[in-house]
């Protein structure tokens, strides 16, 4: 990698004044450090975020809200009952990212800003990958865990961060600091879609930090499904989280969001109506998942995907008032 | 006098012995070859091209040669030379340390004239495709062809047309190939490889520095990993030895990274198959015609053999290597077997299907007659089906409805594995009791120093534990390269003869000083202790302080009889497919093997295990994708180059078949076998329980919904 100044901040004030043009923030150092290490990022100055003591920790209950801070260990958010009891979408999403090292290491503000896996980036060829002819490299080549929405445009890599899902489907607020102090937005509105290679993929500002994000408090049922290769250590294929409310045994209101889908957690609008109004049963479910997968233009090698979300945005409903009808 | 037969009765040849390094390597106290850093070291990094296909117009190290540390450079491919894929060598850099070494290499300039590449299969075989090589990209074999298969075609009762095909693998050797090289003075080179072939290498090093090879040694006290991928120094490792040469002697270090381990460390090339089979209603399969093909890179080497294990009257078959900008193939446990094995054995599942014959029966039905191996093929089968349960869990193909589906799937397999006669070990037993072995063998993972040691202490009637089992120096008497099966095979029978020579001689020469002048042949060894005539006398310590100032020493040669080869094999796989996802489950293997006299079971199951643990990951995760666009490999890591964790790996049954038959065998090598069979036999399984075949390997969720899809049954 390219030699870099560091600076270990102590606090947010130092964290954020550290984080002058061409620096880089470092967490858990999951996905930066390989980043630096394939010269896909090589920033100046690396500002260490870990022994920020104001960065770490989750406060309130699932009555009241929750905040967690963005340095909080994923095995940190494990351990913590209320997630476990009234966030089950959070809970089992964090529980299948990585190893049991790699959640000892990584942040919740870690996974969400992290960067694509489209091996095309990570080559070194950009978000967007042409070559020197104009040919879309992502698009013509190996797409296979590429997007399957949103395929018109340019960026057809697949969002990577999976806590961004249940985040957006709990409604949770992201809250960034920086040089003009803070502003707090919804978890979805962090992510961007770059036309360019030299736009970023995401909405801070440079020398912002992600502080923490704030989950509402707990109102109805959720719950994630996640379809992976592996067992052991993988990145899901196509995964979904669901938080619905009731009116009896009637989904009122309905936020679902997908995973591996498109450049952005992949809000499916048509899965939410579908499932608004009914109970959730296998047969409304299945509806959903219908739903969810029309428009879907997946590329050459990715038409799979489109099977799989049917699958997924049903299980994840299905999940969600603990029908798992698979398993019998 | 040299056996020419093994003890009948033992104890601890055919028993369970843990390896004598086993605590070392689990505990990281084993020092690897890549984990040496002898005083001085410099650390090497290689320059390797990013382009598929290019000429090096210029390169200039002026810079490069100027930065901190940097203290040699050798250029690999200058002006002029063609690179012919992502992570072939151009220049290497040494320098202080691995940083330094690493920003050197990037501040190399070179200049490329890009050349049109053909990266991909599809690419190279595409009419008015880039040449690879002259001469064209498809190298077609000379067709094979016996008996008349379409008149046999005419008469069947049925026949499948189908198309398989698996992809390039990657070795990916945990330790990565490389090796520290010394000058020591001026005509002496030290190396410290991660080998399979110690001589080999030595001979490499002293070839491409011209001095003697008596002046070379290679070490390789344990090694990561070579799976067929290191036999010999390499550029990198000769470049190492002639950059330590510039320095002055210093040592150099070059183990390649991971990317280039993936790159150019070899693979196991893809195979692809259009194929036709046809049987009667009893089974018999009548005829076989074949159009295969492969890559193996820039390399040949993509043959496979076909017809596998089955004895096929009428077949023809067409087999044509195709050459891409792509690292070239080396020999990949077991070579070409296990590509022979998905083709044969997915046909003959698909004929099975269509013929609505158990897969079982078709099997039994087609082994060759006259083969030794059918009858072990037939015993094997019936412990296997019993293990998986055949009888209460199969259900033919196409009859399972809902979404979990279970499946079961079966493939036989075959290796030769016999030793070389011309290898030898030493054996010197000390006035002090020490007992020395010594071989230029190394343990490529099967054990081997634990196997001489066995062989050691079974004869002297000690623990392994009390041997001096010395083996990975070039210096040492000669010893077999690990390749094919052949190590243990070739290697036990020298060290038995070596043990037994320098027994009788220390009878011989302490008989005279014993009480009661008993003759040599009076003396016996057992639990520790000389006994005369059948009565313990006193400690084999004290008997061996008889010996006097110069120690006994022998060299073991081979004899026959102690040794054999040819292996059958048979594995079967539980699965268990979600529909819905695609995604496949294992839920267990089962490996039977037959392969002579074992040595030390312990070791022989870790064999087999470690076998089927790689037929796994080729059955169900590994693929070197590559970018046509850009002609370079996308998942050159751990992470996307997908291999499988703890909790992919099922329970495994390993079934040692030994009757008393196969003990009379001798000695026959297993690194090979176990891996051949597993990825057919998960492929097969896979297409029991979903009703349909899954073309292509591996058996990810992206494959098996593909297929799904196909059929209209998604």
């Amino acid at each position: 990698m390219k030699a870099f100044e560091y600076v270990g901040a102590k606090s947010v004030d130092q964290a954020v004044k550290a984080l002058t043009s061409g620096s880089a923030a470092m967490a858990g150092g999951t996905d930066l450090i390989n980043r630096m290490k394939d010269y896909v990022t090589s920033p100046d100055r690396v500002v260490y975020l870990n022994d920020v003591k104001e960065l770490a920790g989750i406060s309130g209950d699932s009555g009241t809200g929750l905040t967690i801070l963005s340095g909080t260990r994923l095995s940190d958010l494990l351990a913590n009952d209320s997630i476990k009891k009234s966030y089950p979408a959070l809970w089992q999403t964090a529980s299948e990212v990585g190893t049991p090292q790699i959640r000892n290491m990584a942040t919740i503000g870690g996974n969400l800003m992290q960067h694509p896996r489209c091996w095309y980036y990570r080559s070194g060829f950009g978000l967007i990958p042409k070559s020197s002819d104009g040919k879309h490299m992502l698009r013509e080549g190996d797409n296979r865990y590429a997007s399957i929405f949103m395929t018109d445009g340019d960026a057809l890599y697949a969002h990577p961060s999976s806590l961004a899902i249940p985040l957006i489907a709990l409604g949770a607020k992201a809250t960034l600091i920086g040089p003009d102090g803070e502003r707090t937005m919804d978890v979805a509105e962090l992510y961007k879609v770059p036309t360019s290679n030299t736009e970023s993929p995401f909405a801070s500002r440079p020398g912002e930090i992600l502080k923490s994000v704030s989950v509402p408090a707990a109102a109805g049922k959720n719950g994630s499904f996640e379809a992976r290769h592996k067992q052991a250590h993988d990145w899901p294929l196509v995964m979904a989280s669901a938080s619905l409310t009731f009116s009896g045994d009637t989904v009122s209101d309905a936020r679902v969001v997908v995973y591996g889908v498109a450049p952005l957690p992949w809000r499916s609008k048509a899965a939410e109506e579908a499932i608004k109004g009914k109970s959730v049963t296998l047969d409304s479910a299945r509806a959903a998942g219908s739903a969810a997968a029309e428009g879907a233009k997946p590329l050459s090698m990715n038409g799979y995907k489109v099977a799989m979300l049917k699958t997924v945005i049903t299980r994840t409903l299905c999940v969600t008032v603990g029908n798992r009808y698979w398993e019998v | 006098m040299a056996a020419n037969s093994w003890p009948e009765q033992t104890k601890l040849i055919n028993t369970r012995i843990p390896r004598l390094d086993g605590i070392a390597k689990a505990s990281g106290k084993a020092k690897y070859p890549s984990d040496e850093r002898p005083d001085g070291m410099l650390f090497g990094v290689v320059l390797y091209s990013l382009h598929p296909h290019a000429r090096i117009k210029s390169l200039d190290t002026t810079v490069a040669e100027k930065m901190a540390g940097v203290k040699a450079i050798e250029v690999i491919a200058g002006p002029g030379k063609i690179v012919r894929y992502h992570g072939d060598d151009i220049a290497i850099v040494a320098a202080e340390t691995e940083e330094q070494a690493r920003d050197a290499v990037r501040a190399i300039k070179v200049e490329y004239e890009i050349l049109p590449h053909a990266a991909t299969e599809l690419q190279a075989m595409a009419a008015n495709a880039p040449e690879v090589v002259k001469g064209g990209n498809v190298r077609k074999g000379r067709a094979q062809i016996t008996g008349k298969p379409d008149d046999a075609f005419a008469k069947a009762d049925g026949m499948i047309e189908a198309a398989y095909s698996v992809p390039v693998v990657t070795h990916v050797c945990l330790e990565t190939h490389g090796l520290t090289a010394r000058w020591d003075d001026k005509n002496h080179i030290t190396a410290w490889a991660s080998t399979q072939a110690v001589t080999a290498t030595a001979n490499e090093l002293a070839e491409s520095n011209e001095i003697p090879v008596s002046n070379v040694t290679v070490l390789t006290e344990v090694m990561g990993g070579g799976f067929g991928s290191k036999f010999g120094a390499d550029i990198w490792g000769t470049s190492a030895a002639r950059l330590s040469k510039k320095v002055n002697g210093r040592p150099v270090k070059i183990f390649l990274d991971r990317i280039q381990e993936h790159l150019a460390g070899g693979n196991r090339p893809s195979a692809s198959a259009k194929i036709k089979l046809a049987g009667t209603k009893d089974g018999k399969i009548t005829a076989m015609v074949a159009q295969t093909h492969g890559t193996g890179g820039v390399a040949r080497g993509a043959q496979f053999p076909l017809p596998y294990v089955y004895s096929i009257a009428n077949f023809s078959r067409e087999h044509s290597d195709v050459f891409v900008n792509g690292g070239n193939a080396r020999a990949m446990r077991a070579p070409g077997h296990p590509e022979g094995c998905i083709i044969m054995e997915s046909a003959i599942d698909d004929l099975a299907a269509k013929l609505g014959l158990d897969p079982v029966e078709i099997r039994k039905a087609n082994l060759a007659p006259a083969d030794f191996r059918t009858k072990i093929y037939l015993d094997e089968i019936a412990i296997g089906a019993e293990l998986i349960g055949w009888k209460q869990n199969f259900k033919p193909r196409g009859t399972q409805k809902g979404i979990m589906r279970r499946g079961l799937g079966l493939a036989l397999h075959q290796w030769g594995g016999g030793g070389a006669n011309d290898k030898q070990v030493s054996c010197t037993i000390s006035s002090d009791s020490t007992i020395e072995l010594k071989s230029a063998t190394q343990d490529i993972g099967t054990g081997i120093r634990t196997v001489l040691a066995i062989i050691a202490a079974e004869v002297f009637g000690l623990k392994p534990t009390d041997i001096k089992s010395n083996i990975g120096n070039s210096t040492f008497p000669p010893g077999q390269s690990s390749g094919g099966s052949t190590t243990t095979p070739s290697m036990s029978p020298p060290c038995y003869n070596a043990c037994l020579e320098a027994r009788d001689e220390l009878f011989k020469k302490i008989a005279p000083s014993l009480p009661g002048s008993p003759s040599a042949t009076d003396l016996s060894l057992a639990d520790g202790q000389l006994l005369i005539k059948g009565q313990p006398a006193m400690s084999f310590k004290d008997a061996c302080r008889k010996i006097g100032m110069n120690s006994i020493s022998t060299l073991g040669k081979s004899s026959p009889g102690l040794a054999s080869n040819g292996v059958g094999g048979v594995q079967f796989v539980d699965v268990t497919v979600d529909t819905e996802t695609g995604v496949v489950k294992l839920n267990k293997i089962v490996a039977v093997q037959d392969s002579g006299l074992i040595i030390d079971k312990l070791t022989w199951e870790s064999q087999v295990l470690g076998g089927v643990i790689g037929g796994l990951n080729y059955g169900m995760f590994e693929e070197r994708i590559v970018d046509p666009t850009s002609g370079r490999m996308l998942n050159p890591d751990m992470e996307l180059y997908q291999l499988a964790g703890a909790s992919d790996i099922p329970e495994i049954i390993v079934h040692a078949y030994e009757p008393a038959d196969q003990k009379k065998r001798g000695v026959i090598g297993i690194g090979e076998p176990p891996t051949i069979g597993t990825a057919a036999a998960i492929g097969n399984a896979v297409s029991n329980a979903i009703g349909v075949r899954v073309t292509h390997w591996p058996m990810t969720p992206m494959n098996v919904l593909n297929a799904l899809a196909q059929e209209g049954k998604a």
